[in-house]
């Protein structure tokens, strides 16, 4: 199918842009490619996090609990490094793993809540993993101080061989291709699922799940199997995270900021397609930069009013924008679509700005 | 002919409410099987029961000789029971196609691709949308919506075909070529069973009626057995005689919900739900 | 478990929902009435706890001064904020609703985080901070049971104001039937307005005094969020009556595991959470 093959065109290409940006941005800036690499490890990072949100939300599960996930797998690498001496990449996988069994009970007993209901279960689960783990015992998880985690690459100087920023490079290109790996998973199971029958499958359970029960669809195994991609992608990612941000902490590892970042960046970029994730990823990273460093406390501001400002202004983010200013239609389509819109509220965030009334004129 | 679905002493309360006593019936295959009564009979109450989307407070269900009385929505889809929707909520974002398709690839089990799009295309056909086929469902007008409503239930391969109200704000030739339809669909084999207010409709397509009122069974029988039982007629307050447009509800009687739509002027659209 | 501590954990429960009920019955105002579960409703608690610490500091003002000010401010502050961005998403789906409360409370929270850092900050200096008296064995600090009464006083208005005023009878039209009130001609658009400044003023005066009992950070907004959240459900969703005993029933449970159960104070928020989770869940299994 010709959408197929230009999906993993597109895919691999973007592998290896990534493979050789961080030598090509050596080359470009020496010195200073530290930095950018730096930023672009966060950009992907963001990317990777709200990929692996928006893969949940396709199903109608706006979830609060994003953080239990990356947290669950930052933890299950420190827990192993402290009480194991198994290998460093060991954890990433298992991190993965642990989280995914994670999201399957939480996802059991919360199938049959909605909207505001599933967000604050979700928000409460997460707010007593952080406490129950910070009660765990010290010599287990370390208590509310945590536990150091080392990093994935420690490259040495030697001298005559390279120059010292070059550490600095090595290590942050190290994380880089490390995270690029995980973003091109990431797009492969999106793309996977967009080109399946299960796009069908989330958006029916979306806009209606009681409809889609009607047409055959299995609410349980599809809300299920999109929690599991969803949390196993975030707990692999925050695996990588700990070694990379040197420790794990219950208020750091399941920081409410996480979830916020997690699902702003969809939102932004527009949520239920591939690109979009990614768009709001790099457009923010970029941002965040300036964010942070004018304001070192509460520079998330910026992403409360890019939250406000998408819902109140683009609802279907900046690939909803794009694409209206290709195709040059109205905004958000006709009549029937605000109707639509209305119901369960399960169209995400289409029609922001008011459901039109569905007894209006029909021809 | 056999009995493809069985509804024994169906009930349903809502708390204290009762929506839905003591209700039985079957339907025979091929036939096709009105429920009708004045607003606030339980009728929609009743489809949702057969169809899963509420448990029954008693009775039992039979769907093709199987118990589906506590059998998950999904299933009984898959087992043959298709519905169609009063409110018509297609899936945005996708074409017409797509949508029919949601149903031929979940509707049955073990349906490949291919078969899938044979049934997509096959619904569209037997429906008239298929020169609408990639069409935003935004974009689709009243009529077209219903089509889609039936198309994708079509495309799950029902033996059983459940219709909420179809015909509510339709113009009469529009009503004609639903009832055309819904013949076309019931002499393929399938059985309907349908909630309609529009008498007209029901007298040219029913083989049984089944009258509810206060969520109970009020009368059976044909078209003409129940538009002339006084119980009947004094239920709906003024059905005059079979060539009434529509039926006489009270006017302005605001919708329970916000579903059925306005009178067309001189229309066949009788009644709120 | 010490059960001799049982009297004093029930009236320290009492006590302490009066508070509760008061944050409560604003997130139940602005659900019954406007229809929005507001996600940011903690952080006017929030922005009240830190106005009245910032009139403290700046010009000394006694706490019960500052419920004066603090009133009009957050009156004001939640008419804003309706009036810039909650009036365009009330017929929008839900979750719109609920993202974009969400991104609100994350600006009010960030906001309150630049202009004040993250450290807790209480308003210590006041002289009857640590008044308190016995009654058999009980003690009773002055300042909760100045809240308790403060709380009554004011959750008692509010019922007052909806059973007895044209505002409060125009409320409850709207709270029972949105569109038929549309319909009548109210004029929907300023009741929902004043409910909604009435919601943030409620929960911003139930913060000035959780200034002085406990030391707020920026960040407490969610929380309550969420407590208030549970106390709504648990009284049933538009049930605003229901809220003070719904508030009681929290605040003595939570009371009740902070002091009879070992190591309790720690735990009590987790106990919340678990218990806002188990009984959302439970619930939803008893649906259909």
């Amino acid at each position: 199918m010709r959408g197929i093959a230009r999906d993993l065109v597109v895919t691999v290409a973007f592998a290896i842009l990534l493979a050789f940006l961080p030598g090509l941005l050596r080359e470009l800036f020496g010195r200073a490619s530290v930095s950018y690499l730096s930023l672009a490890t966060n950009a992907l990072v963001l990317a990777v996090l709200a990929l692996s949100w928006d893969m949940l939300a396709r199903t109608g599960q706006l979830s609060l609990a994003h953080a239990a996930f990356t947290g669950a797998g930052g933890y299950t690498v420190a827990v192993l490094f402290k009480l194991t001496g198994a290998p460093l990449w060991l954890g990433i996988p298992l991190g993965g793993l642990v989280a995914a069994v994670l999201a399957l009970g939480l996802g059991s007993v919360t199938l049959r809540l909605f909207g505001i209901y599933f967000a604050i279960a979700t928000l409460a689960f997460t707010e007593v993993l952080k406490a129950a783990v910070q009660r765990l015992p010290t010599a287990v998880a370390g208590g509310a101080a945590g536990i150091n985690v080392p990093a994935l690459f420690r490259p040495t100087f030697v001298p005559g061989t390279m120059e010292r920023w070059e550490v600095a490079f090595f290590r942050n290109q190290g994380y880089f291709w490390v995270y690029a790996g995980l973003l091109v998973a990431a797009i492969v199971i999106s793309l996977v699922v967009q080109r399946s029958r299960l796009r069908a499958a989330f958006t029916a359970l979306r806009t209606n799940e009681q409809v889609a029960g009607v047409m055959g669809v299995n609410p349980a195994r599809m809300k299920l199997l999109a929690f599991v991609l969803s949390s196993f992608l975030a707990g692999l990612l925050g695996s990588v995270e700990a070694h990379r941000l040197g420790s794990v902490s219950p208020d750091g590892a399941f920081s409410v900021h996480t979830t916020v970042l997690a699902l702003v960046t969809p939102i932004f970029g527009g949520l239920y397609t591939t690109l979009g994730p990614i768009l709001g990823a790099t457009v923010l990273a970029g941002i965040e930069e300036t964010l942070k460093r004018t304001f070192s406390e509460g520079y998330l501001i910026g992403y409360g009013v890019v939250l406000v400002a998408s819902i109140l202004f683009m609802p279907r983010g900046l690939v909803g924008l794009i694409g209206k200013l290709f195709r040059g239609r109205g905004a958000g389509g006709t009549g029937r679509a605000g109707a639509l819109a209305d119901a369960r509220g399960a169209s995400g965030t289409d029609g922001a700005r008011g459901v039109d009334d569905p007894a209006e004129e029909r021809a | 002919m056999s009995t493809v679905l069985r509804v024994t002493k169906l009930s349903k309360s809502f708390g204290g409410l009762v929506a839905v006593k003591d209700v039985s019936f079957e339907a025979a295959q091929g036939e096709i099987f009105a429920i009708i009564g004045p607003n606030g009979a339980g009728k929609t109450t009743l489809l949702n029961l057969i169809s899963g989307l509420l448990t029954p407070t008693a009775g039992t269900l039979e769907l093709l000789g199987t118990d589906v009385t506590t059998m998950p929505t999904y299933r009984r889809c898959r087992l043959g029971l298709g519905r169609a929707f009063q409110v018509v909520q297609p899936f945005p974002e996708m074409t017409v196609a797509e949508n029919v398709l949601v149903g031929a690839q979940f509707g049955s089990d073990g349906v490949s691709s291919a078969e899938a799009r044979r049934r997509t295309d096959r619904a569209l056909e037997r429906t008239g949308l298929a020169p609408l086929r990639d069409q935003p469902v935004e974009d689709l007008n009243l009529l077209q919506e219903k089509r889609l409503e039936i198309a994708r239930a079509l495309a799950t391969q029902p033996k059983v075909l459940l219709l909420d109200e179809v015909m509510a704000g339709l113009r009469p030739g529009e009503a004609r070529q639903a009832v055309e339809l819904v013949r076309s669909v019931r002499d393929e084999g399938i059985t309907v069973v349908f909630i309609e207010h529009v008498m007209p409709v029901v007298r040219d397509l029913a083989d049984r009626v089944l009258v509810m009122d206060h969520g109970a069974e009020l009368a059976r029988g044909t078209y003409a057995d129940v538009t002339s039982d006084p119980r009947v007629v004094e239920a709906y307050l003024g059905v005059e005689d079979e060539d009434a447009q529509g039926g006489d509800e009270p006017v302005g009687v605001p919708s329970v919900d916000a579903s059925s739509t306005a009178d067309d002027a001189g229309g066949t659209t009788g009644g709120n739900a | 478990m010490d059960l001799s501590l049982l009297p004093q954990a029930v009236v320290s429960g009492v006590l302490a929902s009066g508070l509760y009920a008061l944050v409560s019955v604003g997130l139940a105002l602005a659900i019954g009435v406007i229809g929005i579960v507001n996600f940011a409703h903690g952080e006017f608690f929030m922005v009240g706890a830190f106005l009245a610490y910032q009139l403290f500091v700046s010009f000394g003002f006694d706490p019960l001064l500052s419920l004066l000010f603090v009133a009009p401010a957050l009156a004001v502050i939640g008419a804003l904020i309706y009036l810039s961005s909650i009036r365009f998403v009330l017929k929008a789906p839900e979750l719109n609703q609920m993202l974009l409360t969400f991104g609100i409370g994350i600006i009010l929270q960030n906001l309150a985080l630049l202009i004040w850092g993250g450290d807790p900050r209480t308003i210590a200096n006041v002289p009857y901070r640590s008044l308190g008296f016995q009654v058999g064995g009980v003690s009773i600090g002055a300042v909760p049971l100045g809240s308790f009464v403060i709380s009554l006083v004011l959750v008692t208005g509010l019922y007052w104001v909806l059973a007895a005023t044209p505002l409060g009878r125009a409320m409850r039209a709207v709270a029972q039937n949105r569109i038929g009130a549309g319909l009548v001609g109210l004029e929907v658009n300023r009741v929902y307005l004043v409910a909604f400044a009435l919601s943030a003023l409620l929960a911003g005066l139930g913060g000035v005094m959780i200034g002085v009992i406990q030391s707020p950070t920026p960040t407490v907004g969610l929380g309550f969020t969420l407590k208030a959240f549970a106390i709504v459900v648990l009284a049933g969703l538009g049930n605003i009556r229901g809220i003070v005993g719904a508030a009681l029933t929290v605040a003595l449970a939570e009371s009740l595991v902070a002091t009879l159960v070992p190591n309790g104070d720690a735990l009590r928020n987790m106990v919340f959470f678990a218990i806002i989770f188990v009984v959302l869940v439970w619930r939803s299994r008893r649906v259909a």
